[in-house]
């Protein structure tokens, strides 16, 4: 059951992490007044929850310990899956336009 | 409790000594059969009965969603039109869409499911047979209502996805789209119903020592899909819900001039929807893994590598949602988000595709029919993966969208990744359904007919869309230069017709004129073969176990049949199978199994009379339809509590396990968490809403709250209380006074609840914030009441004495739920309660 | 131009048409094309290379590695071929995306089952029409798109993307036609009974703003 549980974490991670970015960026485009840009803050602090979601997967892969075999090791492969996905699914934060 | 630990612990459990075959199977018979005759048909449980029926009926609707859509393509064959005007072509196309996704798709994969996984995990039923038969029930009556309403002209007709405001009682009057919002609704029961006890099944009820990562891919592939329907699922059941509310009580969840959204429905549809195309694809890809080692004589590359597919798809297909509305003018970095997440699911798609196509290199493959079917797969699931790519491109959509492009890479997702694999698996498992050998011949000319027809209807309907012609249109006079492609379609869309014809001719050709076919024909290692063909209703006269994993079925039928396993044979008269733990998959304690009863068909008619009586907008009488509802629930839980005194049961001749009611944890206690993460779900979709309109909707703001401030916050300071020393009380004691104390508790907090929404509560018409705080309220009155229920069903148990020292009863059941009440009352009155602040 | 370098190969094959997406008569339709033609290369390409493996997977057995699978096509060949086509995709719809530049605007507003436009007339003055949206040729144009009713969506398939009408909403979508003439467009989201009717045409002028007959009246 823990197993399970620790399989779940690093995809669970991303689901977290990308519905608080989006969250933010409607919140953020939802209150601003023009289209297009906005402005310089705003997406400092979309880059910043970015970067910030990246960060936290460090932790909790000293948490989990590698271990031999592909299905024994499923945890960290979910955890790769999340930190891929969160690296790949975010990234328009830094290049596209905002609103 | 480590769970990755190698060690095969269950290789210590003795085998039973072997008995007379012929025996066994006679006292099992006695047991585990369906009743006789027509009755004997309403009242099984049976998943194997349930399962093939959930299947045939399935294909029943494949054949009518198949007819009508002839009836569009014979349609769009000419750009004036042949035939159908256009409220009637809307109705079509609309159920065509409902039909294959709804009364076809999902309960087709229910149906596999529900009948091949206790098979190959090593079970003799689902964990909840009552269950699978009041789902089966349930589909099938909402179904029969959809069907109706389309026979009498009254069938839905806004898409099958019911875009607001087309759907909204202003746009939409009738009942059409109630017909949809109910029907799909009732069936959506049976899909809860059945990813609850696939979870709990696959979780609790594998053969002994099966570790998970030791489980035959189709159970991992099972446990992801029923995740996703846990978590898929309530988004819809919640958007229904709103809708069904604003078009028989105007409360404007959905309309703009009132604060609402109708993006609010898109994205509670397609927060569905996206994850919905991967509970279709999942169940076929699981048989694909099943099947492609077994007929490549080889075991399959890299299982490692898909579950960590399996995982990755369940995760990132719940990120893909606003694909489908690229075009409502969302931002383009949120698209982009979006876009990036539909590329990024491609890629543990095309790792299982390679890890298939790598065990077929490693094996060496043999052309039998599930083989031809398998590389219709292939070839069209791969063209249909690729069109999708192109449309998760943001720009290519924004062409894309809408037209008949995107009918075409549906259709090839859909008919290549669910269709093809599931007449590979038809054909594939066919003898052990009928126990027969196939006609020769039929078969191979069925798949390239189908095949041929498939592909001409569908690959230039690709051009068609690129060349501007949009879905859901049902004339285009102005338009001569798409008359060759449509008519093109619209021939071989009737080869394609006939080629399925062709196929479902051979199976019946095989089920009443096959020769008799010997057991384990494929020679797989797999459990669903380690049985007698046709397969009894008890599958195993005794149990396997983890040792008998991995060797040729062949080796492991007769030593079972013998009852070398493990609970042979159904000594006490009861239908019992053995229940392990999650993680290890240790024994744990013995389930016993209600028999056939007409509890499911009666509990379903009657939440059926209660859809007709909403369908009629007899909404008072349609209240009073719910007393039965109840009632019947009541009895059903009954049903469970223990009958007997027999406390322990041998397994096998060195362990004696406890019966059910004196584990700890039983298969009940699982289901019910379970069904509280897809609860949860559903409460968490109604506060998106509530964030939703508040914060994105640009609509009218909402006028200021009427309530009194001082009373609001006594009465919530009321409910606050009471829902807390409820849970602190049930926690606290498993005596009869708490039993009482959680009665009354809930109860008053109910009567403070009610009180306040009569009084405080804005008119839930004037603003959509104001209607979701009510929906938020009503949620919680909900909740409370059944905790009230419960409490009662636990103060008659103690009544009877059926709670003692050892025997806990409903009591556990009744702390998850007080606990799960509780924090979802509190939430509310926090979100509420901030809103309040804030503003 | 270089829409011209897409029409010629395309009308050979027959999938030119007032509604064709392929046969682009703008700069955003034609940077959208392209990436068409572009991903069907690519897909042509993968199609066969899956068909080739398979075939050659029919045979004796043969002692392959897991990773070469997983790992090497099912991840390293996916990812960088997918995210090579994503990268593309970003780039063209930052290239196209309406921008505060001070480019003309004008107005659509859906009906159920119809299109009323407004432009701004020399003197500043709307001007209505009712479905037919006058814009100037060769430059972009931001139409400002609402709807009255239900949803709707605006599609000029021949000079951009399309954006749905939104009751509640104002939705701008950039749109652009190279030369002066008359453009097909349509509603692509279903919307009821007169969905398949609902069209309209755009009209691109060279001198702007236009002078129109009278049958267009200043409200
Ligand atoms: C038997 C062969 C089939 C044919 C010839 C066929 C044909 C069509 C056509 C022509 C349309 C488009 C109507 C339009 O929008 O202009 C359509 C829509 C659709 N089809 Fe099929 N189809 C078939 C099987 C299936 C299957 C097996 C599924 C799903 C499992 C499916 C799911 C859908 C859906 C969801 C729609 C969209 C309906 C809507 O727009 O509301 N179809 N089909
Ligand atoms: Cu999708
Ligand atoms: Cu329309």
């Amino acid at each position: 059951m823990r197993w399970l549980g620790l399989v779940l974490l690093g995809p669970a991670l991303w689901a977290v992490v990308f519905s608080l970015v989006y969250g933010l960026h409607g919140t953020l485009c939802a209150t601003a007044s023009g289209p297009e840009d906005l402005g310089r803050a705003a997406r400092l602090a979309l880059v910043g929850a970015w970067l910030l979601g990246i960060a936290a997967f460090l932790p909790v892969f000293a948490l989990i310990p590698e271990r031999s075999g592909q299905a024994a090791n499923l945890p960290r492969i979910g955890l790769w899956i999340g930190l891929v996905a969160t690296l790949f699914t975010l990234f328009p934060v830094t290049v596209t336009t905002s609103c | 409790m480590s769970d990755t630990s190698l060690t095969p612990r269950t290789g210590t459990i003795a085998p039973n000594p072997p008995r007379r075959a012929l025996a066994l199977h006679r006292e099992l018979q006695s047991v585990w059969a369906n009743d006789r005759g027509l009755w004997g048909q309403m009242t099984a449980v049976s998943h194997t009965t349930l399962g093939l029926r959930f299947m045939a009926t399935a294909i029943i609707f494949f054949a009518i969603g198949g007819i009508l859509s002839m009836l569009i393509r014979a349609q769009l064959a000419s750009h004036q039109g042949a035939f159908l005007d256009t409220e009637l072509y809307n109705q079509i196309f609309t159920m065509h869409g409902s039909i294959m996704m709804f009364l076809f798709a999902i309960p087709m994969l229910e149906g596999l499911a529900i009948w091949l996984l206790p098979k190959m995990l090593g079970t003799r039923d689902m964990a909840f047979p009552r269950l699978t038969a009041l789902g089966y029930w349930c589909y099938l009556f909402g179904g029969l209502i959809m069907l109706t309403a389309l026979l009498f002209g009254v069938a839905p007709r806004d898409g099958w996805f019911m875009y607001t405001p087309l759907s909204s009682a202003a746009y939409s009057p009738g009942i059409n789209a109630d017909v949809w919002l109910l029907g799909v609704t009732f069936v959506e029961i049976s899909a809860i119903a059945a990813a609850v006890e696939i979870t709990v099944t696959i979780l609790r009820q594998r053969a002994p020592g099966m570790k998970l990562t030791q489980m035959p891919l189709f159970a991992w592939y099972m446990l992801g899909t029923s995740a996703m329907m846990l978590v898929g699922f309530p988004p819809l059941i919640a958007g229904s819900v709103l809708l069904e509310i604003e078009r028989a009580f105007d409360w404007p969840f959905f309309d703009p001039a009132r604060g609402g959204d109708p993006l609010l429905w898109q994205h509670l549809f397609w927060l569905f929807g996206h994850p919905e195309v991967y509970i279709i694809f999942l169940p076929a890809a699981g048989v694909m893994s099943m099947m492609i080692p077994v007929l490549c004589r080889t075991t399959i590359l890299g299982y490692g590598a898909i579950v960590a597919a399996i995982l990755g798809l369940v995760f990132l297909s719940f990120g893909l949602w606003v694909h489908h509305m690229f075009t409502v003018g969302i931002p383009h970095m949120a698209l982009a988000f979006f876009s990036a997440a539909s590329v990024l699911v491609a890629v543990p798609t095309a790792v299982q595709v390679f890890a298939w196509i790598g065990t077929m290199w490693k094996g060496s493959p043999q052309l039998h029919l599930p083989m031809y079917h398998i590389l219709g797969f292939f070839l069209t699931f791969v063209m249909g993966g690729l069109t999708g790519v192109m449309l998760a491109i943001v720009p290519f959509n924004w062409q894309a969208h809408d037209t008949a492009f995107v009918t075409a890479h549906l259709h090839y997702v859909l008919i290549g990744g669910f269709v093809f694999p599931m007449m590979a698996a038809a054909t594939y498992w066919m003898p052990l359904i009928t126990g027969r050998r196939r006609v020769k011949g039929l078969g191979e000319a069925a798949f390239w007919v189908i095949l041929i027809g498939f592909h001409g209807t569908f690959f230039i309907m690709h051009l068609t869309g690129l060349m501007g012609m949009p879905r859901r249109i049902d004339v285009y006079p102005d338009n001569p230069e798409w008359v060759w492609l449509n008519l093109t379609s619209s021939i071989f869309s009737f080869v394609l017709t006939i080629g399925f014809a062709m196929f479902v001719l051979d199976l019946i050709l095989q089920a009443t004129l096959g020769k008799r076919e010997s057991r384990n024909p494929w020679r797989a290692p797999t459990f669903d073969w380690a049985m007698p063909i046709p397969s009894p209703n008890y599958n195993f006269a005794s149990l396997p176990t983890a040792r008998h994993l991995d060797r040729d079925a062949d080796e492991v039928i007769l030593p079972l049949a013998r009852g070398e396993g493990i609970l042979p044979g159904a000594p006490n008269g009861r239908r019992e199978l053995l229940v392990t733990r999650v993680g290890d998959a240790q024994p744990d304690h013995v389930g016993v199994l209600p028999g056939n009863t007409a509890l499911p068909l009666a509990l379903s008619a009657s939440i059926g009379v209660f859809v007709l009586l909403m369908l009629a907008s007899l909404y008072a009488l349609a209240g009073i339809a719910l007393v039965p509802v109840a009632v019947l629930i009541w009895v059903w839980v009954r049903g469970m509590a223990p009958g007997d005194n027999l406390a322990s049961v041998a397994v096998t001749p060195g362990l004696r396990l406890p019966v059910h009611h004196h584990a700890r944890a039983s298969l009940g206690q699982s289901g019910l968490v379970a069904f509280l993460v897809a609860n949860g779900t559903l409460f968490a979709s109604l506060l998106f809403g509530l964030a939703f309109v508040s914060v994105v909707t640009p609509g009218p703001e909402a006028p200021i709250s009427t309530f009194t401030p001082r009373t609001t916050a006594i009465a919530l300071g009321l409910v606050t209380l009471a829902v807390g020393l409820a849970s602190a009380c049930v926690a606290w004691s498993g005596r009869h006074g708490a039993a009482m104390l959680a009665l009354l508790l809930n109860l008053g907090a109910l009567v403070v609840l009610v009180w306040m929404a009569a009084t405080q509560l804005d008119d839930p018409t004037r603003h959509a914030r104001d209607a979701l705080r009510a929906v938020m309220a009503g949620y919680v009155g909900l909740h409370l009441l059944v905790a009230a229920g419960m409490a009662a069903f636990a103060l008659d148990q103690f009544r009877r004495g059926e709670i003692t020292v050892d025997v806990t009863g409903a009591w556990p059941a009744l702390r998850l739920w007080q606990r799960y009440t509780s924090v979802t009352t509190l939430v509310t009155i926090g979100v509420l309660t901030a809103q309040a602040v804030m503003s | 131009m270089r829409g011209g370098v897409l029409i010629a190969p395309v009308a050979l094959i027959g999938c030119s048409g007032p509604l064709s997406t392929l046969q682009p008569g703008g700069a955003t339709a034609t940077e959208i094309a392209w990436l068409w033609w572009v991903m069907l290369a690519g897909a042509v390409a993968l199609t066969m290379m899956m068909v080739v493996l398979i075939a050659m997977a029919f045979g004796a057995p043969r002692d392959t590695g897991a990773r070469v699978w997983t790992h090497g096509m099912g991840l390293a060949f996916s990812l960088v071929v997918l995210s090579a086509t994503l990268g593309a995709g970003l780039w063209v719809g930052e290239r196209i995306l309406p921008r505060d530049d001070g480019a003309v605007e004008v107005r659509a507003r859906a009906f159920q089952w119809g299109w009323r436009f407004t432009h701004t007339d020399s003197d500043g003055n709307p001007v209505e029409t009712d479905g037919l949206l006058h814009i100037p040729a060769g430059q972009p144009v931001d139409v400002l798109i609402t709807s009255e009713d239900v949803i709707h969506s605006f599609w000029v398939p021949r000079l951009a993307g399309k954006l749905d009408a939104i009751p509640g909403r104002t939705n701008r979508a950039r749109i652009s036609a190279d030369a002066p003439g008359t453009y097909a467009g349509l509603c692509a989201e279903f919307c009821g009974l007169g969905h398949a009717r609902m069209r309209f045409d755009v009209q691109a002028h060279d001198t702007w703003p236009p002078a129109l007959p009278d049958e267009s009246e200043a409200p």
